[in-house]
């Protein structure tokens, strides 16, 4: 998950596109971290997510899963959970609320530095750490095109294929399927739970004119 | 990862789930190239093929293949640290561990992000290079410390260099003051390898979510800019054990 500060994209996209993780310091507050937790994710429901996985339970909202099933599984004490809001409004009533319980959890966001500065300036919240992204070095003559990045930088360890990506772009390109479905499918290999897919589904939209495709 | 030949129909819906491109038709079947296959499990996972015929390779836990599942399969429990997923908690609970104190910046090597991967050979020049930089310290709960066979060199256990793995993390930590000439090493050994790492830094930062200067100011001096999107320790946190 130390991957959601290289998420790349334009700042109005970026601007839709905030990863919040529950995080609990093994050693630190590990033992009855679990009902705390619950309690965290119950408040994030409040905000409304866009995807979110608890490590109790690998399955992302798109998966069938209920949100019962999803809460039902945090019982292990240093269950981690990975969300991601696709809404500054909705980050803020997230990280209100969280604030407000107090449950004594870490609390991280990846997000556009500036917005997280003036949402914590607004809760009076005091952040504590950042961490920034120097960018990619070495052989980025390797690397996918910068606007397939803008998917696969979405998923924390790299499992959302660049192929995946290009056969999505083909598939709605040629009418197969919809934006919406396409992203939940490039959702799914993703078990971090932070994949955005309503921000994939705008990004399928404003990148399908730029392709053209050699097979139907 | 397999795909069972004789049940494969060659539908091909698994190849484009691979990052790495690993799948791809053998005649009439796909199939998935060993040498490039980093164990991820996501074409198992989530290309639900139809006929059942992807499976785990019998050999996936022989040391030391066994690497590639635990670096590469997010789902996958590190036998180094019991943990999912390849680094540590870092920044993500600093506010309760203080790892990296006042005055310091944790420095983390992403290998092979995004979606590229690196051989455990490419790893070793970074890791001999830090060495180099007079840094022998490896974070001791990140599962590449359970690697390196001798920390003064950089040098990884000699039965590991023909792996390969999706992603790693170095974990490190400098004095502010010697952050620039961290990123200048990691900087000449980018020429080095045939993949490629992101670089992060992580410092506490002041009121207001002011980036220190000093931290900013070694950055810039070795040509680096950091993008406008972060990870940000919100600092709610906190310990009673």
């Amino acid at each position: 998950m130390t991957h959601s500060l290289h998420r790349e994209g334009s700042l109005e996209s970026l601007a839709k596109d905030y990863v919040l993780f529950i995080y609990p310091a093994r050693g630190f507050n590990y033992k009855g971290s679990a009902p705390k937790i619950r309690h965290n994710v119950e408040l994030l429901y409040q905000a409304g997510p866009v995807n979110m996985i608890p490590t109790s339970l690998r399955r992302n909202m798109y998966s069938g899963v209920t949100n019962e099933e999803i809460l039902e599984s945090i019982t292990v004490e240093g269950t981690r959970v990975y969300s991601v809001f696709n809404d500054r409004e909705k980050l803020k009533q997230a990280l209100a609320l969280i604030k407000e319980a107090d449950e004594g959890i870490s609390i991280m966001v990846s997000g556009i530095i500036d917005d997280v500065r003036q949402i914590a300036a607004e809760l009076g919240i005091t952040p504590h750490m950042v961490n920034l992204s120097l960018g990619i070095h070495g052989r980025t003559d390797r690397l996918a095109p910068a606007d397939i990045r803008e998917f696969t930088t979405m998923c924390g360890h790299g499992v959302v294929s660049p192929h995946l990506v290009k056969d999505m772009i083909r598939r709605v390109k040629t009418g197969k399927i919809s934006e919406w479905d396409g992203s939940v499918i490039m959702a799914e290999p993703c078990t971090c739970g932070i994949f955005n897919p309503y921000r994939s589904a705008e990004l399928l939209r404003e990148k399908l004119p730029l392709y053209t495709v050699d097979r139907w | 990862m397999i795909i069972h030949e004789e049940i494969c129909v060659g539908c091909g819906r698994c190849q484009p789930y691979c990052p790495t491109g690993a799948i791809r038709y053998d005649g009439l079947k796909s199939r998935i190239e060993q040498d490039i296959c980093y164990e991820c499990s996501t074409c198992l996972r989530a290309a639900h093929c139809p006929v059942d015929a992807i499976a785990e390779s019998p050999n996936v836990y022989d040391y030391p293949r066994a690497l590639r599942r635990y670096f590469s399969d997010p789902s996958a429990t590190h036998a180094a640290t019991g943990i999912q997923g390849r680094g540590t908690e870092e920044s993500k609970t600093n506010d309760v561990t203080h790892r990296v104190g006042p005055g310091e910046v944790g420095v983390a090597i992403e290998i092979g992000r995004p979606t590229l991967g690196m051989s455990l050979l490419d790893i070793q020049r970074i890791t001999r290079a830090i060495a180099r930089a007079g840094v022998h310290k490896i974070e001791a709960h990140n599962p590449i410390h359970s690697m390196i066979a001798n920390e003064a060199t950089g040098e990884l256990k000699p039965e590991l260099l023909g792996e390969r793995v999706l992603s790693a993390i170095i974990e490190i930590k400098v004095k502010r003051d010697e952050l620039r000439g961290i990123l200048r090493t990691l900087l000449e050994v980018a020429k080095e390898v045939d993949s490629v790492f992101c670089i992060d830094a992580c410092t506490i930062v002041d009121q207001g979510l002011a980036i220190p200067e000093e931290v900013l100011d070694s950055i810039r001096a070795e040509g680096l800019t950091w993008r406008p999107n972060a990870k940000i320790n919100m600092g709610l946190g906190r310990a009673w054990e």
